[in-house]
């Protein structure tokens, strides 16, 4: 069943390089077509230089939004990346 | 999909450090699955590109889903067609038209997700496009 799903998280640290890349790679494994939002911009989260050029930092709302049959598990899968990923940096 | 091999990256420059360098960077980005071989210089270590050193790139990197190989600039591209024309490998082999760095950043993403040669390729040419600002 093809659905939606949003859910936000802060950052608890800037969305460097390295956390941009996991977000990427976990991104591309669901099916779902998968977007980041932070403030006006959106990005494909399946794209690791449109996550980066997000230039998102410390204290800013992100937003994970998919669409598609396994929009609910990307949701849950990108929100716990950005959740573990962000504090380290790199 | 974790089980399968993944597509291999190959980085052809001028400059060993730079094939290094940005090796290490994608690498690090990528979260270490792909294999991303380093074709930098000339065979004696002078700046300059060497169709054995990328030929040995290209057998390392193929892990049996192919590899993806990106140049830097002007004669990598004129090594790597030589090698592709005088030489048939395993698995698919395609060369890149794309931004070094971000392209290998990109390709090296894709492939640790599990996508194809085409998928790879595909990312690396995408990255053409993506605004750093």
């Amino acid at each position: 069943m093809p659905g939606s799903c949003e859910a936000a998280i802060t950052l608890t640290g800037d969305l460097h390089a390295r956390p941009a890349g996991s977000l990427a790679v976990m991104a591309a494994k669901f099916q779902s077509v998968v977007e980041l939002t932070v403030g006006v911009h959106t990005a494909d989260a399946k794209s690791v230089l449109a996550v980066m050029g997000l230039g998102a930092t410390r204290g800013q709302q992100i937003t994970v939004r998919a669409a598609g049959p396994d929009a609910a598990e990307a949701v849950t899968a990108l929100i716990g990346v950005l959740a573990e990923a962000t504090p380290v940096g790199g | 999909m974790s089980d399968e091999a993944r597509v291999g990256i190959v980085l052809v420059s001028h400059s060993a450090a730079l094939a290094q360098g940005t090796a290490e960077v994608a690498g690090q980005i990528g979260g270490g699955s792909v294999v991303i071989a380093a074709a930098g210089g000339t065979d004696d270590g002078g700046i300059g590109t060497s169709i054995a050193r990328v030929r040995r790139a290209v057998q390392y990197a193929d892990a049996g889903a192919g590899v993806v190989i990106l140049p830097d600039l002007g004669s990598s591209v004129l090594t790597v067609r030589a090698l592709l024309a005088e030489e048939e490998f395993d698995g698919p082999v395609a060369l890149a038209d794309a931004p070094f760095v971000e392209g290998a950043v990109a390709a090296t993403v894709t492939a640790a997700a599990g996508g194809d040669v085409k998928a790879v390729l595909q990312a690396a040419e995408e990255a053409r496009h993506a605004r750093k600002l």
